[in-house]
């Protein structure tokens, strides 16, 4: 369960203060998968950065689980970064147990489990290669499987797959979906995309345009299991859509206008 | 497959060329040397002559009298660069883990930094005489400061999604240290090794040079003060091949340990 109570952060800048996120709360529960939609500059990877323990909180708390996020990285959360986080010198098969080896397990094991999980990210036999010789979507399914190994209970994604050609995006949505399927870790997923997160979640957020605010929460009562590229031909996808849309079109508008503005 | 053999084919006859060439090179400017000098065209007296050379090194390895010279500089320059890798790696690490030592020390380490090393030689002679201890000075003075901005830069230029990362899957300070800062650090020492080993034999020549009883740079100098080109120019021929020797198994080291790096286009 994730809890975001109230929460606001400010930065200090040449130019002032800066407020990221304002007054933000909502909830995440066990097992549900959420996506949190805005435009850009809304403040998604700070919101994210917070949950994360990764940045200090300026007002507000954040609970996981019953435990609030006070000083530092809390225990058992994944995260998958937008720009891949992989250690360059580290074998794809290292990297995917640094999380095991961290923790002190025992060598078999830990190779063991990371050959495993390759595998279940169709890497089987890249064990070896250097993450410069894997093209963007095997590292995001390297990065995917370092995330899930060790098993945390929350799960936090900042548009993972904005960097990948549609084809490969598509594929790896189908394949997250069916990895947490068995998993069922509570996610939250950053995606400035809808028709993502629309096809991903269980609820889909709406933040306003920065500083971030909820601006509406809405349900996506889609069955499961879904296939992402085809549960957008069914007419509930394309009402879901337009309604949201509708909301998010104007924080869009408006960040756009501000970005443009001299 | 069937391509990049003969990709690998290709590239193998280039090289095959290359190394040809190479040494048909050598041998023309070798030979328009001797030539020209036995010609009276170029001045033996200046110059020398290859065969002149060629008999001086000859006789310095045979007679033996070579070797403790060869030594001399070895010592003062592995001396020195393990001393001046050792310190910097360290200084660098204090430096980059307590930002308030680098802003103390900021402009000292630059000024020291910006000093002609030959300039302090005299100074390392007084103070430690003419012996091992003023060269293996000389040597630290350069590489110190080469591997202590190398170690800071890795230390500081690392990556912060990387750090996200490993703190995020629940990496403690020891696990960000081992897995991700030392890794990195070490990629931009490697990077500036072979550098300091160039530098580590430049600095025992010159404290050679400038006062010294034994040493390559010695038997150069010793030759200059006699008006003996041969002997100069043999001086020089070993050092050329000292040198190359050890850039030679340098490069083959950092090739080894950069085997995870993509290679440049």
């Amino acid at each position: 369960m994730i809890v975001v109570d109230r929460v606001t952060r400010t930065f200090e800048t040449p130019a002032g203060e800066f407020t990221a996120v304002r007054d933000v709360s909502f909830r995440v529960a066990p097992g549900r998968f959420v996506s949190l939609v805005g435009p850009s500059g809304c403040g998604k990877t700070t919101l994210l950065g917070l949950i994360a323990g990764l940045i200090p909180l300026t007002e507000g708390r954040v609970l996981l689980g019953d435990r609030p996020v006070t000083d530092g990285v809390p225990p058992d959360i994944g995260y998958l970064f937008q720009r891949d986080a992989l250690l360059p010198w580290k074998t794809a098969l290292q990297n995917v147990a640094l999380p095991l080896t961290i923790r002190g397990r025992p060598t078999g094991e830990t190779r063991a489990r990371a050959t495993e999980w390759l595998r279940r990210v169709g890497l089987a036999g890249f064990e070896t290669y250097y993450p410069h010789q894997l093209s963007g979507g095997m590292r995001k399914r390297v990065s995917l499987a370092t995330t899930l190994i060790y098993g945390p209970p929350v799960l936090l994604m900042d548009e993972p797959f904005s960097a990948l050609d549609v084809q490969t995006r598509n594929l790896m949505e189908n394949e997250l979906l069916d990895l947490w399927a068995d998993t069922r870790n509570t996610v939250l997923f950053i995606t400035h995309d809808l028709e993502e997160a629309i096809a991903l979640s269980d609820e889909v957020i709406v933040l306003t345009a920065g500083p971030g605010r909820v601006k509406a929460s809405y349900p996506i009562p889609l069955p499961r299991p879904r296939n992402v590229v085809e549960i957008r031909f069914r007419e509930e996808f394309t009402r879901l859509y337009e309604q949201i849309w509708k909301d998010l079109r104007d924080e869009v508008q408006q960040s756009y206008a501000r970005s443009t503005r001299i | 497959m069937k391509s990049s053999r003969a990709t690998r084919a290709r590239r193998g006859s280039e090289r095959l060329r290359l190394a040809a060439g190479r040494v048909l090179l050598l041998a023309a400017i070798v030979a328009a040397w001797e030539g020209g000098a036995r010609a009276g065209v170029i001045d033996p007296y200046f110059v020398s002559r290859p065969s002149k050379l060629a008999h001086t090194v000859a006789g310095w390895f045979a007679g033996g009298f070579i070797y403790p010279h060869i030594w001399a500089t070895v010592q003062e320059a592995v001396i020195g660069l393990a001393v001046g890798i050792l310190g910097g790696v360290l200084v660098g690490m204090l430096f980059a883990f307590f930002p308030f030592l680098s802003g103390l020390f900021h402009p000292l380490m630059v000024v020291f930094n910006a000093t002609p090393r030959i300039a302090l030689a005299p100074l390392f002679i007084v103070w430690l005489g003419i012996g091992l201890a003023s060269k293996v000075a000389m040597v630290v003075s350069l590489v110190f400061f080469i591997i202590f901005f190398s170690t800071y830069a890795g230390l500081r230029d690392v990556d912060v999604n990387l750090i996200n990362h490993v703190r995020v899957m629940g990496g403690t300070r020891r696990d960000l240290m081992r897995h991700v800062l030392l890794p990195s650090a070490l990629t931009w020492i490697f990077a500036s090794l072979r550098a300091c080993v160039g530098f580590a034999v430049i600095g025992a020549i010159i404290g050679e040079y400038l006062g010294a009883d034994r040493g390559i740079g010695w038997i150069v100098q010793y030759g200059e003060s006699m008006f003996d080109s041969n002997m100069v120019i043999s001086g020089l021929l070993v050092l050329m091949v000292f040198v190359a020797t050890l850039d030679g198994s340098l490069g083959w080291l950092e090739r080894r340990f950069s085997h995870w790096k993509q290679k440049p286009l």
